[in-house]
């Protein structure tokens, strides 16, 4: 044994009462962090923790209006689902509706009221009080009120329907200004001036996709954006699924392949801009081969002499034998139901086409009938169509902003500079206008050149109402209530509306303090016209009810004695589209399409959409260019090789996607991305069309005709890769999915009885 | 050639003892403060006495951890709910001025948790409250502590003062109560 002296002990002792006091602290840093309960101050009175409280209120990601039921746990909205009694979506919500929740928790949201710092530095705003931002706004609407000057106030909102609406319009006529707009890139204006032309009706009428037999639609994405695709995807499956002996057919035309058309039995590429002349030709053939017997077939014949299948066929390359094909079943199918808009609403033919579709559910008896179209009864609160802008009425704005005739803008949620092509000048009228302010929770391309930004509440946190736009063939409302406190510095955009009236003296026409406080007082008039039943409770009970289910409709059903007016009949008939640029200088026509994901750009901020493959392409993150398989064999392009893409009014530079479901003479490029500020996911990725379009129009409504734009395509030897989460697009000899090029007939398409018809150019 | 290692390790011995001592040690520190160390007592923001309210006042656990009934979690009260009573009650001692000036200011209390279960054990208090288990068979004797202890009666007397709950003590309670599914892996964790 070794013998350690004194000096050698002591050191190892120390070294031991060292290491032990080491170990010690060694187990006392790997703790766990403690965790704290944190109580409320006050006891909440509306949640228990731990247990999930569900609030009904109603989606406001796109106009269609469904009804949506929010989880909340401890306060915070953590899911959003379909509200099940909602007759709108049944339960049902698409994904942008989904991805509400990174509206709310967006890290780009605006938390506080702001005021542009220094002269015109754009993008640099200094934080302010509420107090000072109404103040500045609501002495500038006092002066000019009371200057009898109100005229220089505009207000420019998103859509909006039910009591904000009726408030926005009686803030403004107390202005005394009549520049109230509610401005859409996708508001149907075609549809609208279509049916009012031949039904004489102001409101779209009850599309009843669950109980038709046969869906012909032309153009319209319905499953995907056109006007309620929640509810249309709804009628889709029941159509298909719901009668055990009949599963509806759907054919859709549009030259290029959208969901629907993914979805459709038959899938028809059209010329772009010919829908209405195949509608007519269809009409024609109803009418010549004794389909039609009504009393004025005499003036139908007259009407559509010059439609014969074969000058059809010649117009739209659709084979003259399809048109006879698909006019027979349309006639002899009831009910059968003919749909259209989308981008066969956008070209300068865009009414008349939607004219010759209805001249279509006419002529095959489908108006007034279940599985057919049905008019919609007046909605029970305040509907405001008649201030839906068209494009003519934004360059109009524009033009009056730099004349000097408008003071004041105030910018609510819509976002013309990134949703209006550069020809309209917009950002540059903007700069003209002294005081511009944007209601908006974010900092989009609009709000970023505002004044002043009074930034309003999400809509999971601020109350409003909805009465559905069309119905359901009777009438139908909501309340949207907060599912949870605000989050920031915020307001609700009624509230803000109803301070500035305070400011301007206008309190005696608009006595309410709050948003909640007006939207009682509305439903207190429609409760008070209710039946029996609900006169039985008291209006306490009825409105707790409304929240509660989160919807409330009325039985009364709309018209269904329908006379045509002769009139239409003689003025019926569809122009050749005209488009913008030759045809030698640009040989394709550009098909942008509202993208599955993000709308018309307002969910390119949101994440889940962003990393959303493209339900056609599979692409995440970014924008690209459809070509045919053709057109990129002719031109030597591959995927990802960026492309220019020149139209008589911009340029673009895009990587080109090979898409089988397309005519070799049009490329398309989904709208949504390209944007340059709305926050840190939507800056800076792909690129925007609307910037390339041209200001072509459809003479009727004023409305941009976004289809009729020319353009050409040019290789510019870069290539990029395209994110994508499928492999690749064609099935390698496994024959697996059946498809066509330009001029080709698929022998093997016979045989598995998939009706393809041959595309001709 | 005939070589020693005695050299070698002459030089050596002292370092190796030095390793060995320091090693024990670390082992040692680690140990003691594992099982002498109560690490799941710790100090709260107010001084708040289980023992006064609930041991020498009776005051029933579901008065103040109302949600237990009706929710996985029991919940804290709000500070609310502490000064309903102390606006009359003990007024003048300086926990309580403590606690009012938290209400006054409306500001939380921010108590440290004491009792967890990690996260992949569903646990829900509603479905024990209401086949009326003693909130003492898992909490320990709560009525006696002036601080919260992790504490357990544990039927099989495994668990003792100071120990973290294990699954031995849900499984065993569950197995003598002849719970339905109550060994059943889904039961707890999902």
């Amino acid at each position: 044994m070794p013998n350690i002296d004194r000096r050698e002990f002591l050191k190892l002792v120390g070294a031991g009462g060292v290491s032990v006091g080491g170990g010690f602290m060694l187990r006392e840093a790997n703790k766990d962090q403690p965790e704290y309960l944190i109580p409320h101050v006050l006891a909440p009175e509306d949640f228990s923790s731990g247990l999930d409280t569900f609030y009904n209120s109603v989606c406001s990601m796109c106009p269609a209006g469904c009804g949506i039921s929010v989880r909340t746990r401890e306060g915070r909205a953590k899911k959003i689902e379909g509200n099940p009694a909602h007759p709108v979506s049944q339960g049902g919500l698409c994904t942008l509706g989904q991805a509400g929740l990174q509206a709310l928790y967006n890290p780009d949201r605006l938390t506080a009221p702001m005021r542009r710092a220094g002269a015109g530095d754009a993008g640099s705003f200094e934080e302010i009080t509420w107090e000072q931002g109404l103040k500045q706004v609501g002495d500038r609407l006092d002066l000019l009120r009371a200057a009898r000057r109100g005229n220089r106030v505009a207000l420019l909102t998103q859509g909006v329907r039910g009591h904000l609406a009726q408030l926005l319009e009686s803030f403004m006529r107390q202005l005394g200004s009549s520049r109230l707009l509610h401005y859409d890139f996708d508001h149907p204006h075609t549809l609208y001036a279509a049916n009012q032309q031949f039904f004489g009706e102001s409101r779209l009428p009850y599309y009843d996709l669950a109980n038709t037999r046969l869906l012909l639609s032309f153009g319209a994405d319905y499953l995907n954006n056109w006007i309620s695709p929640v509810h249309h995807s709804l009628g889709f499956g029941e159509s298909r699924q719901s009668r055990p002996d009949v599963r509806a057919r759907f054919v859709q035309i549009e030259p290029r392949m959208s969901i629907s058309g993914a979805a459709a039995d038959e899938w028809i590429p059209a010329k772009p801009g010919t829908e209405g002349i195949l509608a007519l030709g269809m009409a024609h053939h109803i009418v010549a081969e004794g389909n039609y017997s009504g009393a004025d077939r005499g003036a139908w014949t007259t009407a559509l002499a010059d439609y014969t299948p074969d000058a059809v066929a010649e117009q739209t390359g659709v084979p003259a034998t399809t048109i006879t094909r698909l006019a027979d079943s349309f006639a002899d199918t009831a009910p059968s139901l003919a749909i259209g808009g989308g981008a066969a609403g956008n070209h300068s033919n865009g009414v008349d086409t939607l004219v010759a579709v209805n001249a279509l559910n006419y002529l095959a008896a489908n108006i007034g009938q279940e599985g057919g179209l049905v008019f919609n009864p007046e909605p029970a609160g305040p509907a405001s169509q008649q201030h839906q802008a068209s494009y003519s009425a934004m360059v109009e704005l524009a033009e009056a902003a730099r004349q000097g005739e408008i003071d004041v803008l105030i910018i609510n949620g819509t976002n013309p500079v990134f949703t209006l092509p550069p020809t309209a000048e917009f950002a540059e009228a903007l700069a003209q206008i002294p005081l511009v302010v944007s209601l908006s929770s974010f900092l989009d391309e609009t709000t970023a050149l505002a004044d002043v930004i009074l930034p309003s509440h999400t809509y999971l946190e601020s109350w409003g109402d909805d009465f559905p736009e069309p119905g359901m063939g009777f009438s139908v409302g909501a309340v949207s209530q907060p599912v949870v406190s605000p989050l920031y510095n915020t307001r609700g955009t009624g509230d803000i509306i109803l301070d500035l009236a305070r400011r301007m003296g206008a309190s005696s026409v608009i006595p309410w303090q709050s948003m909640e406080e007006f939207l009682k007082y509305g439903w207190r008039r429609i409760y008070q016209r209710g039946d029996a039943q609900t006169l039985a409770q008291d209006f306490d009970a009825f409105w707790t009810s409304v929240l509660k289910a989160g919807a409330w409709g009325e039985t009364t059903s709309g018209t269904t004695a329908f006379s045509l007016n002769p009139d239409v009949i003689a003025s019926i008939g569809v122009a050749p589209p005209e488009f913008s640029g030759s045809e030698e200088d640009y040989p394709f026509i550009l098909h942008p399409y509202l993208s599955a994901n993000f709308h018309d750009g307002r969910g390119a901020n949101l994440p889940w959409m962003q990393e959303l493959p493209d339900p056609m392409t599979s692409v995440v993150y970014g924008s690209w260019v459809e070509v045919n398989p053709v057109t990129a064999e002719q031109m030597e392009l591959s995927e990802g090789d960026l492309v220019d893409i020149q139209s008589p009014h911009g340029q673009l530079r895009v990587p080109v996607f090979i898409y089988p479901a397309i005519m070799p003479n049009v490329i398309a490029i989904p709208i949504g991305q390209g944007h340059g500020e709305y926050g840190r996911y939507a800056k800076d990725r792909g690129v925007n069309p609307i910037e390339i379009l041209s200001p072509q129009l459809e003479p009727i409504t004023g409305n941009l005709a976004s289809s009729a734009t020319r353009v050409s395509l040019t290789a510019t030897g870069g290539r990029v890769k395209l994110v994508k989460t499928s492999g690749v697009s064609r099935d390698l000899g496994r024959d697996i999915v059946q498809h066509t090029g330009a001029g080709v007939e698929v022998s093997s398409a016979v045989d598995n009885s998939i009706p393809i018809t041959e595309v001709t150019t | 050639m005939n070589v020693s290692i005695v050299p070698a390790l002459k030089v050596l011995r002292p370092a190796a003892m030095l390793v060995i001592v320091i090693l024990v040690g670390l082992v040692l520190g680690y140990w003691a403060n594992a099982t002498f160390v109560p690490g799941n007592s710790p100090e709260q923001p107010i001084a708040f006495s289980h023992k006064i309210h609930a041991g020498d006042n009776e005051v029933p656990c579901l008065y103040c951890h109302t949600q237990a009934r009706r929710s996985p979690s029991a919940g804290v009260p709000a500070v609310s709910k502490c000064v309903g009573c102390h606006l009359e009650v003990a007024t003048e001692k300086p926990q309580i001025r403590l606690l009012m000036s938290y209400w006054e200011n409306r500001e939380p209390i921010p108590w440290i948790k004491v009792h967890d279960l990690p996260d992949f054990v569903q646990f829900t208090h509603k479905r024990h409250v209401l086949a009326n288990i003693e909130c003492q068979t898992c909490h320990g004797p709560v009525e006696t502590m002036d601080r919260i202890t992790v504490s357990s009666r544990a039927v099989d007397g495994s668990a003792e003062v100071g120990h973290p709950w294990k699954m031995g003590l849900c499984l065993s309670c569950h197995r003598e109560n002849e719970v339905v599914n109550g060994t059943d892996c889904l039961t707890c964790h999902k």
